[in-house]
């Protein structure tokens, strides 16, 4: 999932670098409030577990095995802006010393895996309260959003994505991503088991508006995905990127009303589609973090009186 | 290592690469010339770096395995051209990248992309990444070994006893991240890493950024 430079045409490298970098600089002061200095070690060290822990092999059916990719996991145990910026940190290294993902496209890859897949990631974990359930679904939408956001970003660079190839590749993501699902459960599990105390289990925050609105983005985003990866219709048209550019550039503006009413025009874009479900996320959880915040300060003027 | 490329500023290397980086990603339409100027000059600053250069040439190519998969999808759907040039901007990308690596201590980068103004915060963590990256993997393999003699085989362990290792292994990392902290408090860290040395950002680094973004630039409109 990686994108090597000399992949992605400029006008989508380009914007998503300038985007990337103030977003980790903000993430970064972001990870740093509250805490003391020794978050530099740990985020450093837990970096390099997840180089380590790819080590260990799950078996994945007959003979095939898969590992743990860890964004989730990571935002469950340092909370999310530590976790996009340990992700970060282990892109840059995974570019620069093992040739892994582009320097050009680094920004790309931030986007698609530090910062989209760790907070898809943390999303189900907070709504659902550390359960079971948020666990599995997290470590799935964190692969399933990088994936997602790759491929299409690919398709906007002009890489030609025939039907077979993306309805293949779609599947391979669904997959890995149910492994990722997996592993992350068996291995909060564990952790659990050897040393309580290890999850940041999120305080209720919110309340059960914050709930629905949070199900109803995980099931918007995650149903554009399966329903973009069951109809692949028109995906000939994603050649013409031109077109592409344009939609998005309306989606952009009004996401969510694009979202639900755009599903007749854009029900031939699949991109589109991946993309207006996976905005309708990222809106979402801005506004269910905002509306936290707010009940949150309330609550804290109640108890103050 | 010590080498014309090795003694400039890291900044000022990071600055050449990038540039390079980004005229080869504009090539476009089927620019052999261009490229081949590109590899020539790659080359060339292989050699002045005194590494191996058929080493290194070989060593850009280990994206060509996931660009090719791509390069064939496009190629059988009639776009060869465009095949051939994603493999081309892909190959030299990536030499790029490996010569600036390779003539650049990863802490000397680090403190030049300092310098150009990356978070602070992220070029420290990323220097722990790097630091306990070969640690870390040692244990993992040192896990794996004292498991394989306890247990037989454990070329792929069981689901839930790999969910195991990976849990020991977080919880590990977790505390040695403590201990190191505290060792580093004890030795007056105070959320600052201190620069070994600092080179200077000289005249012939200026040179040599702008002399490298001059012929790039230059390559790319003339012979593309």
């Amino acid at each position: 999932m990686h994108i090597p430079d000399g992949f992605l045409s400029s006008r989508v490298w380009a914007p998503l670098d300038a985007v990337a970098a103030p977003a980790v600089a903000w993430l970064g002061r972001r990870a740093q409030r509250g805490f003391d200095h020794h978050k530099i070690p740990l985020m450093g060290v837990m970096g390099a577990f997840i180089f380590a822990v790819q080590m260990i092999n799950f078996p994945v059916g007959s003979g095939t095995s898969g590992h743990l990719v860890g964004g989730a996991l990571l935002s469950f145990t340092l909370g999310p802006a530590a976790a996009a910026i340990v992700m970060t940190s282990i892109l840059a290294i995974q570019a620069l010393i093992f040739q892994d993902g582009g320097l050009l496209a680094l920004g790309a890859n931030v986007i698609n895996m530090a910062i989209a897949g760790v907070l898809a990631g943390y999303l189900p974990f907070v709504l659902l309260r550390g359960s079971r359930a948020g666990v599995f679904l997290g470590g799935v939408l964190s692969l399933m959003t990088s994936a997602a956001l790759a491929l299409g970003e690919l398709s906007l660079s002009g890489v030609p994505m025939p039907r077979p190839v993306l309805v293949v590749s779609a599947g391979l993501f669904v997959v890995s991503a149910l492994v990722e699902g997996a592993i992350t459960v068996a291995v909060v599990g564990a952790l659990e088991k050897i040393q309580p105390g290890f999850l940041r289990t999120p305080a209720a925050s919110g309340g059960p508006a914050a709930v629905a609105l949070g199900a109803a983005a995980v099931v918007l985003g995650g149903a554009g995905v399966f329903a973009a990866s069951e109809r692949p219709d028109g995906i000939e048209s994603l050649a013409r990127t031109a077109g592409i550019w344009s939609r998005a550039g309306s989606l952009v503006q009004t996401p969510l009303a694009d979202y639900r009413l755009g599903v007749g025009s854009l029900a031939g874009t699949w991109a589109g589609r991946t993309v207006a479900g996976l905005l309708g996320i990222l809106a979402v959880y801005v506004i269910c973090r905002a509306a936290a915040r707010i009940l949150g300060m309330r609550k804290g003027a109640g108890a103050a009186e | 290592m010590d080498s014309p490329l090795h003694r400039r500023h890291a900044a000022g290397k990071a600055i050449a690469g990038l540039g390079m980086l980004i005229c080869i990603a504009s090539l476009g339409r089927p620019a052999w010339r261009a490229a081949g100027a590109y590899l020539l000059l790659l080359a060339a600053g292989t050699a002045a770096a005194k590494l191996p250069v058929p080493r290194i040439l070989l060593g850009g190519a280990v994206v060509l395995p996931f660009a090719a998969g791509i390069a064939v999808i496009a190629a059988v759907s009639g776009d060869s051209e465009r095949a051939a040039m994603v493999l081309v901007r892909a190959y030299l990308s990536s030499l790029t990248t490996l010569l600036l690596v390779a003539s650049t201590p990863l802490p000397e980068l680090l403190a030049g992309l300092e310098k150009l103004g990356a978070p602070e915060f992220l070029l420290q963590v990323m220097q722990f990444v790097y630091r306990y990256l070969m640690v870390l993997r040692e244990e993992a393999g040192a896990m794996r070994d004292a498991a394989a003699s306890r247990a037989g085989t454990v070329r792929v362990l069981e689901f839930r006893k790999a969910a195991g290792a990976a849990g020991v292994l977080f919880a590990r990392a977790h505390n040695r991240a403590q201990a190191i902290h505290r060792a580093m408090v004890a030795r007056g860290f105070e959320g600052r890493m201190p620069a070994l040395r600092q080179l200077p950002f000289r005249m012939p680094d200026a040179v040599f950024a702008a002399g490298t973004l001059a012929v790039a630039v230059a390559v790319r409109a003339v012979l593309a």
